[in-house]
């Protein structure tokens, strides 16, 4: 089974490891600078170990400005949306790729018209749309903003992966008698899990540090999304370096601890034998 | 073969079912902001007063001759150009050579490392990065300066021609893990008998890379190009936050230039003709894209 | 005959104690939304702290609060004006902003509601730079200036004296300009006003002003083009070459981490270096700003007030306007004051006479500083504000128009006069669009 790798593993390995520091280094420059004073952060700013080591700024952050809040409330939108997201944007795709092969083209490259316009032009018309409904300052028309920006994304990557998926094999279950629903559940859904997956994670990261839209939607309260919180630390005028720099890490950290979480469920697939 | 009839001749209200609710939320979220975006651009709307009147092609006239107009395009295009270079190649040579790691241990870690960029909001980033680049007390110019690879400290993010390809590099390293986890996944989806079949038929190492590896992840990979051109064209956060277009224009892009106009400026009308224009642009090279894809997909039937 | 006579007694008795009992006060009720911009730490809990007394004092009233920092603000009332999504009581940035809020027609004049806490208790120009068609809209609630900030302990290394004059100034900042310090920075960033302000702080030291008469820009008067000369020589001796990407954010940082000598800011410098580097703070002190001759007299360059304003929005607009009030209540007034001492001066003339507010540490500790920032905030308004408060003068700062001509200058080598001149088309075109 070796020796078909066509990149030697010094390479292989030499890469990954390079790619790794280059990754790793600002999380970890962030983190220390995070357990450090703002004095010895401004003071020493090419150390990356403190000298000292504090929780002061986490508890400025955590406590005082109360951001166990605001992670409350992203975690309860980020999750949200990725479910519905992930569950309308399978669906939809798996429809496109095996029910309107010709329509379903059309309609994905639809969807992606709404990438073609930056966010700051639609955070009005949706803010509008928004009060129009009565949802503004709600956790729900949040996550129907951002559904509409997850959506697209999603159905967009998971048709690609779908059409990975042979049609013998749902063929071949429709002849033992599953109708659709069951083909679509048992058969063709454990195959495309990774991908499921990689979009879940990107949908629930983008979710999580999305800003602008958190902003205008909703008031900066007990229902505002951490990212908001950051921002506003940043242009606060009176300036506290440390607990800047604490309060990104509490919104750096969650969303890769999500990710180790759910990692390994990016393998698998096809190799696990479900070819008979 | 007459068996893929059997899916289409199931006109029932199922397969609707499948697609309704995605498009439901896309196109109702959609339709208000186009029309209104194009609506407002053949006025001279401002955000703050309510009255406006009907100026036809005017904005867009105003635009088309603007100088700033094309500097920010032909910076965009060099920023998207670059940018998505950067990221799928990296991402794909270390999708790869994460596929070629053996053992889980090392591959959960190196897995994990190289997603870490993606979870940075932008203003971490550029909080992050400005720190790291500041050419005073940054971490990087001085050890450039200390292993003697440069002659004191270099000024990246204030020194015009290095601007752009710093702002590129910062994108590239936030950008990359997406590729790479998407076409990890891809490469997941391949049968490992695929493979041994074809060393058995006699394939060498390239061969079955071109047979069986592209392939499969080409389809994944070439939506995945066509979404991120497009973000990363659109892309405002981390350029705003780090150098805010500056110095002298030097880095500012479409983005920076429709939001200047519609938020500094407070001239939506104007904002949206060259929200519009970039509209066009964009659909023009998706649907270049497309004509690409399809001819690529064609290539292996 | 006693007893009737007793029995009117009584009479005459209970009716006069009837009369002393005051006529039932109106209760107070309703939900008011306060948009503010105190997010950090002490300042947000000292409203808190007033709101949650008001609300125990009137239990009908619930008050909410959100914070937003002041760029996004801006931002969010202007998208508000879209989406409905608006205050009933707020902050603004300063008098500039209230200019825009009026322009927008958004605020309601409160003149009642300054006489209450006692007209003349404010200074006068404070109240003008409010007043638009004779009416008062918005409330002082603290004000800043703009000083000139260094640090004695390199000054003193360097036998140099605190500098008067705009030469002095810029010997001494070239002089220490070594060692790893920098004299002076001076930052460019079109997200912010530096440029402008520093521009603004040279024009009027001469006695000139970045606005004509009629209110149309003057970037090209003889004043003006030195000043950017000055500036650019700055600039080019003084400052690392980074600041020409800087915001406020990054500027300031600077001068907390000890890396320039001198800085230009309001009392708020204070304490962001109490909050960065405490071991500074002892050699931090400031002066009025530098005068372009020798013996000129002081002048004021950039005041600040930040006011408190009421908007049309409010559904109940008496108990907001009770709770604004009450903010300027002694106790409140002075805890919240407290909070971000020599930043935020008093904008009720007595109270900096008033024993609470002068027992706070801080402000003992930088007594000195706090009257130089008061003596300079009594000279001046906000920038352009010279001639009136105008549109046209908050568009100045917040256009970017002049930070992104020093960019040019810089950047591209182009010649100052003919860069001064187009930003001042560029901000005329601006003037005219967004003023018709």
């Amino acid at each position: 089974m070796k020796g078909r790798s066509k990149l030697g593993p010094i390479f292989t390995h030499g890469f990954l490891i390079v790619m790794c520091v280059v990754s790793v280094f600002p999380l970890l420059w962030l983190l220390m600078s995070a357990f450090k004073s703002s004095a010895e952060m401004l003071a020493n700013p090419t150390t990356i170990f403190p000298k000292q080591w504090t929780l002061e700024n986490f508890e400025t952050v955590l406590v005082t400005l109360k951001f166990t809040v605001n992670i409350r409330n992203s975690l309860i939108i980020s999750l949200a949306t990725t479910l519905i997201a992930i569950t309308i944007s399978t669906l939809a795709a798996y429809g496109i790729v095996r029910f309107f092969p010709k329509l379903g083209n059309a309609m994905t490259k639809l969807l992606i018209t709404t990438y073609m316009f930056p966010a700051i032009m639609l955070v009005i018309p949706y803010g509008i749309i928004m009060a129009r409904m009565g949802l503004t300052n709600t956790r729900f028309g949040l996550v129907m903003v951002y559904l509409s920006f997850s959506v697209p994304y999603a159905v967009w990557l998971l048709v690609g992966f779908f059409k990975t998926v042979p049609i013998g094999i749902e063929e071949a279950a429709r002849i033992d008698g599953a109708n659709k629903l069951q083909v679509f559940r048992v058969i063709v859904l454990p195959l495309v899990a990774p991908g499921m997956v990689a979009t879940a994670i990107y949908t629930f990261i983008n979710a999580w540090n999305e800003f602008l839209y958190a902003m205008i939607l909703m008031s900066s309260s007990d229902k505002t999304t951490i990212s908001v919180a950051v921002k506003t630390l940043e242009g606060a005028d009176i300036l506290n370096w440390g607990a800047l720099m604490a309060a990104c890490a509490v919104v750096v950290v969650p969303s890769i601890i999500f990710f180790c979480i759910i990692q390994n469920k990016i393998t698998g697939g096809l190799s696990e034998g479900a070819v008979k | 073969m007459d068996l893929r009839h059997t899916f289409r001749r199931d006109r029932n209200l199922t397969r609707w079912l499948f697609v309704l609710p995605a498009m439901l939320v896309v196109i109702s979220l959609l339709i208000y902001p186009v029309f209104s975006t194009v609506a407002n651009s053949f006025t001279n709307r401002t955000l703050i007063r309510p009255a406006y009147k009907f100026t036809g092609l005017t904005n867009y006239i105003n635009i088309l001759k603007d100088v700033e107009f094309h500097n920010a395009f032909f910076n965009t295009i060099v920023w998207t150009f670059f940018s998505l270079l950067g990221q799928v190649v990296i991402g794909f040579i270390g999708a790869l050579c994460l596929n070629k790691v053996r053992g889980k241990i090392p591959r959960t870690i190196y897995r994990i490392c190289m997603i870490i960029p993606w979870a940075f909001p932008s203003i971490a980033i550029a909080l992050v990065w400005k720190w790291l680049l500041n050419g005073i007390y940054g971490f990087i110019p001085s050890m450039l300066s200390q292993l003697n690879l440069s002659e004191g400290m270099v000024q990246f993010l204030s020194t015009p021609h290095l601007v752009l390809p710093t702002l590129v590099f910062v994108n590239i390293w936030f950008g990359s893990p997406l590729i790479m986890v998407n076409t990890y996944a891809a490469l997941q989806t391949i049968p490992q008998d695929q493979y041994e079949a074809a060393q058995i038929d006699g394939a060498n190492a390239w061969q079955s890379f071109r047979a069986i590896t592209i392939p499969h992840i080409k389809v994944v990979i070439g939506l995945l190009v066509v979404l991120r051109t497009i973000w990363v064209f659109n892309s405002f956060d981390i350029i705003y936050m780090m150098t805010a277009g500056g110095p002298a224009s030097v880095s500012t892009t479409m983005s920076i230039y429709i939001y200047k106009l519609g938020w500094t400026s407070r001239m939506t009308g104007k904002a949206s003709a060259a929200a519009v224009i970039l509209l066009i642009f964009l659909l023009v090279l998706c649907a270049v894209y497309f004509l690409l894809l399809r001819r690529w997909e064609k290539e292996d039937l | 005959m006693k007893k009737s006579l007793s029995f009117l007694l009584v009479l005459v008795m209970l009716l006069g104690i009837t009369a002393m009992v005051p006529a039932e006060q109106k209760e107070l009720e309703g939900e008011i939304t306060f948009w503010h911009s105190f997010t950090q730490g002490a300042r947000m809990e000292a409203i808190q702290e007033a709101a949650n007394k008001f609300m125990e004092l009137n239990p009908k009233v619930t008050i909410k609060m959100e914070t937003y920092s002041w760029g996004d603000f801006n931002t969010k009332w202007n998208a508000g004006l879209m989406t409905g999504d608006l205050p009933d009581i707020s902050t603004a940035q300063g008098t500039g902003e209230v200019v825009e809020m009026v322009n927008a027609g958004v605020i309601s004049p409160v003149p009642d509601l300054i006489d209450e806490i006692g007209r003349d208790r404010f200074s006068e120009r404070a109240l003008s730079d409010m007043t638009r068609d004779g009416n008062n809209y918005g409330v002082p609630y603290y004000s800043h200036a703009q000083v000139m900030w260094y640090r004695q302990d390199l000054l003193e290394a360097n036998n140099l004296e605190v500098p008067t004059t705009w030469k002095e100034f810029y010997d001494a900042a070239i002089a220490l300009t070594k060692d790893g310090v920098y004299g002076a920075a001076v930052s460019l960033s079109p997200n912010d006003l530096l440029g402008t302000r520093y521009l603004n702080f040279y024009v009027q030291s001469g006695g000139g002003s970045l606005l004509n008469d009629d209110l149309s820009p003057n970037l090209t008067s003889e004043l003006a083009i030195e000043g950017i000369k000055f500036w650019l020589d700055v600039y080019k001796n003084c400052s690392p070459a980074e600041t020409i990407n800087y915001t406020v954010l990054d500027h300031a940082t600077l001068y907390y981490q000890g890396l320039t000598a001198f800085d230009f800011n309001s009392g708020f410098m204070v304490s962001g270096v109490q909050n960065n580097r405490p071991d500074l703070v002892q050699y931090v002190k400031c002066a009025l700003l530098p005068t372009m001759n020798e013996g000129d007299p002081a002048y004021g360059a950039e005041t600040s007030h930040i006011p408190l304003v009421l908007w049309n929005n409010a559904k109940a607009p008496e108990a907001a306007k009770a709770f604004l009030a009450f903010l300027y209540q002694e106790d409140n007034y002075v805890r919240f004051l407290d909070a971000v001492p020599v930043g935020m001066l008093p904008a009720l003339k007595d109270i900096t006479t008033n024993e609470k507010f002068l027992a706070n540490p801080t402000v003992e500790q930088f007594k000195e500083e706090i009257a130089i920032i008061s003596e300079a905030i009594s000279l001046g308004s906000a920038i352009g504000f010279e001639h009136g408060p105008s549109v046209q003068a908050s568009y100045l700062t917040s256009q970017g128009i002049v930070e992104e001509m020093f960019q040019d200058i810089i950047t591209n080598g182009t010649e100052v006069e003919v860069a001064a001149q187009r930003a001042q088309d560029k901000l005329t075109e601006i003037f005219d669009t967004m003023i018709n």
